[in-house]
């Protein structure tokens, strides 16, 4: 079959997006599955150990503590910014005076760099400099070891994480919010319903997908978690803001174990392809 | 019991002109009133003020005799059947229906009971399970009505709920709304811009145009009587015809002519000769029915001799359409006419039966 320039001519236009895709993505994923069965410190050649690195992950503990510091993290942070994103939406998609600004406000910390809100955050939870401890103090309540006790330190970076990422999801609530016709409010009026009864009734089950949406995003987002410890805590104290992203950069910039790190890394992007395929399952049930 | 009363009610959004503009009426218990109008009238307007869904500007809403301007929806004990039925995607045909009642704390056994006489009403029963979504237009809309029903409210209101429904079932779906409000006996208010629907249905109908009202009266006394040249011209099909002209003559003859002269009507055997008599010299139009002008004599006092440039045959009769002085008119034939387009023919009107309105102010002599 003879090839004429109108054929040609999509394979031109698709081959930059093709080499794209085949050098960034697909080259380091095989290239890292490869790695998992390959002990390989960048320097020496590649040495061939069979599934020793996933024997290895199984009896590692601290991999196993930065998985459920991760979780731990998950298990605040998730809820948090799904109920402050979903309650400032509602209140930012009502009557109220200076809507734009707020929306603006709101969407600020998303576009500040992660290394600046870090940082800044760092200071606000200083133990003894930190700005909420000395308003803390100046209402007589006890100072609060933000980052320096193991119990407190990976809420506190929930905390912060969900301030920095809620504008982006207050977003997505909103337009979720925007898309519920307004004759189902007013029929639910007529109904009787209140104000929590429309939220519970007509808004939550209205929004469904927008929440899974965000879950999945959070999930997502959130087991990646990397520059908050990094900076703030370097993953201590005592490893308990560990992450598991930390620990496989570690593992791999720190102790040079590609092989070992990209096991790491194979396993758990399975891990979340698996909690996202359990949420979405929940979700349509 | 619910007598709804409507006291010089006017509303307007910020500081724009006021879409309803001064409305004074009485619904009585029981009654099925229409609104109708063109789009942009302000009929759902009212219709949702009524409702508590939009702010009243001035004026009173009594149910009752209770003023209710500032009560909320919930404490009208109003029941509204939605344009797009507003039926919660989410939940089956029982949870829509019974939403109401749950709200209300009304006992699981009293809900099931309402539900499933309701669904019996509207034969739905074989829907409860369902989802708005695996449901026609038609059951959809059956829904929304029970959900109403349910609730046993003292008013009803109809936001065009048969305008998302083909022509079949809107004629089916009338009747049985008819049906409906016999079985009931509530007070209802409808709203539509089919003049059909609203002939059919009403008990009495209110005509809206920009926010007034124009006629507020029973559906015969709306056809045969019409105020002015707007009602004239919305209610009935075909439209009425009209022809702009004066009167004229003298001692006891009155006539309509027209601008041109073509058209020269006799009307001293017309029951408002009198009116008429009194108003020579004054620019007029005059409005004619189709039914009114037919092809044969009879008892039709006036001859017209034109054109017929247009026919449509519709089975159990003919339009026939020509033009006079630059304005096309209809008649409506028996079906067994012989007409033929473009040929001369001479046309009869019912003269007694027309109607004459002041040119200036458009209202009915």
């Amino acid at each position: 079959m003879k090839l004429t320039s109108k054929r040609l001519t999509p394979y031109i236009l698709i081959t930059p997006y093709l080499l794209h895709v085949a050098v960034f993505v697909l080259f380091p994923v095989a290239f890292s599955i490869v790695l998992t069965f390959h002990s390989w410190n960048i320097i020496s050649p590649m040495k061939y150990v069979g599934l020793d690195n996933y024997a290895h992950l199984l009896k590692d503990r601290l991999f196993w503590q930065s998985l459920w510091n991760t979780v731990r993290f998950l298990l605040v942070h998730i809820p948090l910014q799904i109920v402050v994103a979903l309650a400032l939406a509602e209140f930012l998609n009502g009557p109220i005076r200076g809507r734009a600004f707020f929306r603006a406000s709101f969407f600020l910390p998303v576009i500040v760099s992660g290394v600046v809100v870090t940082i800044l955050w760092q200071q606000l939870l200083g133990f003894n400099a930190g700005m909420i401890n000395k308003v803390l103090t100046g209402m007589s309540i006890p100072k609060v070891p933000w980052l320096e006790s193991p119990d407190v330190a990976m809420y506190a970076i929930a905390l912060m994480a969900t301030w920095k990422n809620v504008g982006l999801y207050i977003i997505l609530f909103l337009v979720g919010l925007q898309t519920v016709p307004m004759q189902y409010y007013e029929a639910a009026d007529l109904e009787g319903a209140t104000r929590w009864q429309k939220f519970r009734y007509v808004t939550l089950p209205m929004i469904n997908p927008t929440i899974f949406m965000v879950v999945v995003l959070s999930t997502i987002g959130g087991f990646s978690l990397f520059i908050e410890p990094y900076i703030m805590t370097e993953g201590g104290p005592l490893n308990s803001t560990l992450s598991a992203v930390m620990y496989i950069y570690r593992q791999a910039f720190q102790y040079y174990h590609m092989g070992y790190s990209a096991t790491l890394g194979f396993f758990f992007a399975l891990l979340i392809l698996a909690v996202v395929a359990v949420q979405k399952k929940y979700v349509e049930e | 019991m619910a007598t709804i009363t409507l006291s010089h009610i006017a509303k307007a959004y910020g500081s724009e002109a006021r879409v309803i503009k001064d409305v004074s009426l009485t619904v009585n218990d029981r009654e099925f009133v229409v609104f109708v109008g063109p789009s942009g009238c302000g009929k759902s307007t009212l219709l949702r003020m009524i409702a508590g869904l939009e702010a009243i500007t001035d004026g009173d809403l009594l149910l009752n005799g209770d003023r209710i301007n500032d009560h909320p929806p919930k404490d009208r004990d109003i029941a509204m059947v939605f344009q797009n039925y507003a039926l919660y995607p989410h939940m089956t045909v029982y949870e829509n229906m019974s939403f109401g009642l749950k709200l209300r704390h009304v006992s699981k056994a009293g809900i099931k009971e309402r539900v499933t006489q309701a669904a019996r009403i509207l034969e739905i029963e074989n829907l409860l399970d369902r989802k708005p979504k695996d449901m026609s237009g038609g059951q959809r809309q059956r829904v929304a009505i029970g959900r109403a029903i349910v609730r046993e409210p003292k008013v009803f209101l109809f936001d065009e709920p048969l305008s998302n429904l083909d022509a079949k079932l809107r004629g089916q779906t009338r009747l049985e709304l008819q049906k409906l409000h016999r079985s009931l006996q509530a007070t209802i208010i409808y709203v539509t811009h089919d003049q059909v629907e609203a002939m059919t249905l009403g008990d009495r109908i209110c005509v809206l145009r920009g926010g007034d009202v124009m006629q507020f009266d029973t559906p015969v006394t709306l056809y045969n009587e019409p105020a002015n040249l707007f009602v004239a011209g919305f209610i009935g099909s075909p439209p009425m015809n009209f022809l702009p002209g004066k009167l004229m003559g003298t001692g006891n003859s009155v006539q309509f002519e027209s601008e041109s002269g073509t058209v020269c009507l006799e009307l001293s055997a017309h029951p408002h000769r009198d009116v008429y008599a009194g108003n020579r010299g004054r620019a007029v139009v005059l409005g004619i029915r189709a039914e009114h002008i037919t092809d044969r004599p009879g008892t039709f006092s006036h001859s017209q001799s034109t054109t017929v440039d247009a026919l449509e045959h519709l089975g159990n009769e003919i339009f026939a359409y020509t033009m006079l002085e630059g304005v096309r008119f209809v008649a409506r034939l028996p079906a067994d006419s012989v007409m033929t387009i473009n040929n001369t023919a001479t046309l009869y009107w019912q003269a007694d039966k027309c109607h004459i309105f002041d040119a200036q102010t458009e209202r009915r002599l």
